[in-house]
């Protein structure tokens, strides 16, 4: 049976959620779309149904946070709990029926980047995971790790430097580069203690779209491959897979004895 | 990020809570005269969170959108934003505060609709604890008999009508609020609410809350403005 961090939300139920929840983590730039975009097709060429959410897209507060960044205007909690209503309302209407219903849910991040820059941003870390207690834990985890010195071009070469992905917020400088040079290591260095905490897999991103796509399809079917031998009842995987196995061998052998 | 019980603020805050019909507006406002008349630098603090919580807020609501999840942590968005860009900002300048309902109507009503009740208080760890709160304690039948006149119908979050409790709405307003009733009783030792009595005269009422709310100020470094 599935399990959230803590907390349940009413109506809230965990049995019969047959799909798979995969979180795609990382810093902003690393390739985490790249990877959603080859991922997906690939999945479902393998005859999975796929969902793909991610941050701030959901019915409810999409709208409000775009403007609000667009603008700068809410104090750091008032963001931090906006995102958190974003989430609860694509955890509750996209996330669990999609799981429901047998879909592997392919996410571009989690509660992790939520809470790594809040957390970066002076936030309590306690409180940050308390707000996001109610989040399923995920089947898997990969976070796409990349250093600072390989992140930079990669950013300047494709989107350009984004205010928040900068942290204009918190080191307000002549320019953005400056400021990114003091954000994204204190960033990745949260990510890094988050990757210990909840285990995340960690792929190496400083190599090229290819490298990193193969480690996450050897993930993914590694992930998969338990939901296909997951029985109705909740047994562990693994020891029912070995009780098959034995029970077949044993057969064939008094087969063979008896010819 | 300071918590609950944490800040240190020369302004003083005072919040009133209780259900709708228990009065407690209109103390708020007889009481918010007599500061302004003592010479206290006075605010009484709007729900005028920024206008993109409030569009959230409002859509959803309109929309039905809301489970009890997001209904607690939208509105909890809302209050942050008033917290952040309008309590703590006076309080800091030295004012005495005002707020009708505060973080106990929350925690009442998230509670009514299924919310774990140590989780919607650590949600809310980040607001300042006031000075003061009055709870003003009324029977439900007093407050429907006073509401039922003043009032053409209950929206459908007010009359917790989410809650499928009843499909009348006046009938469902009633069943939720005897739930809300439970659950400011039991906060009243755990946030050591002041219960005020409020099927007493007005004036009674009143006397009490100013004696109390005198009382904290005698404490506090005075802003005073000229009248």
């Amino acid at each position: 049976m599935r399990e959230t961090y803590g907390v349940l939300l009413p109506e809230m139920k965990l049995d019969n959620l047959p799909g798979k929840l995969i979180v795609i983590e990382g810093t902003d730039g690393v390739g985490r779309s790249t990877q959603i975009r080859l991922l997906k097709p690939w999945l479902e060429q393998g005859g999975h149904a796929v969902v793909d959410t991610g941050m701030t897209r959901s019915k409810l507060a999409s709208g409000g946070i775009k403007q609000a960044k667009q603008g700068h205007t809410l104090g750091r909690v008032t963001l931090n709990l906006f995102y958190a209503t974003d989430f609860a309302d694509r955890l509750e209407n996209d996330i669990i029926p999609a799981l429901r219903a047998g879909f592997v849910v392919l996410t571009d991040r989690y509660i992790y980047s939520l809470i790594a820059r809040a957390v970066v941003r002076g936030i309590d870390p306690s409180w940050i995971r308390t707000v996001y207690n109610f989040a399923l834990i995920p089947d898997a985890v990969f976070y796409l790790r990349i250093g600072v010195d390989d992140l930079l071009p990669r950013v300047v070469f494709s989107t350009g430097f984004d205010y928040w992905e900068s942290g204009m917020d918190l080191h307000p400088s002549e320019d953005m580069y400056e400021s990114f040079r003091k954000y994204q290591p204190a960033l990745l260095a949260e990510f890094d203690h988050l990757a210990e905490e909840y285990r995340f897999e960690v792929i190496d991103a400083s190599r090229d779209v290819p490298a990193v796509f193969e480690d996450l399809r050897a993930g993914i079917t590694r992930v998969l491959a338990d939901k296909e031998q997951t029985p109705p009842v909740s047994v562990p995987t693994q020891a029912a897979r070995e009780g098959l196995d034995l029970q077949e061998s044993s057969a064939a052998g008094s087969n063979g004895a008896g010819s | 990020m300071k918590r609950y019980g944490e800040h240190r603020f020369p302004g003083k805050l005072f919040v009133v809570e209780g259900i709708d019909g228990s009065g407690k507006s209109t103390q708020l406002s007889l009481l918010h005269q007599w500061l302004r008349a003592e010479g206290y630098g006075t605010v009484f603090s709007e729900w005028n969170s920024s206008p993109l919580v409030r569009d959230t807020t409002r859509r959803g609501k309109k929309k039905k959108m809301l489970t009890p999840a997001t209904f607690c942590l939208i509105h909890a968005t809302d209050f942050a934003d008033r917290m952040e860009h309008n309590i703590i900002p006076l309080l800091k300048a030295g004012a005495v505060v005002l707020c009708d309902r505060y973080i106990y109507t929350a925690f009442a009503r998230d509670v009514v609709r299924g919310m774990d009740p140590t989780w919607v208080r650590e949600l809310y760890a980040f607001a300042v604890k006031p000075t003061a709160a009055f709870y003003f304690r009324t029977p439900l039948e007093v407050a429907m008999n006073r509401l039922i006149n003043g009032r053409n119908g209950f929206k459908f979050y007010e009359a917790g009508m989410d809650l499928e409790l009843s499909g009348d709405p006046v009938e469902s307003f009633e069943l939720f609020q005897g739930r809300i009733l439970e659950e400011y009783e039991k906060m009243i030792p755990e946030f050591d609410l002041t219960v005020v009595d409020a099927t007493r005269p007005i004036e009674e009422q009143q006397a009490q809350m100013r004696q109390q709310v005198k009382a904290k100020l005698a404490q506090a470094k005075r802003l005073r403005v000229a009248p």
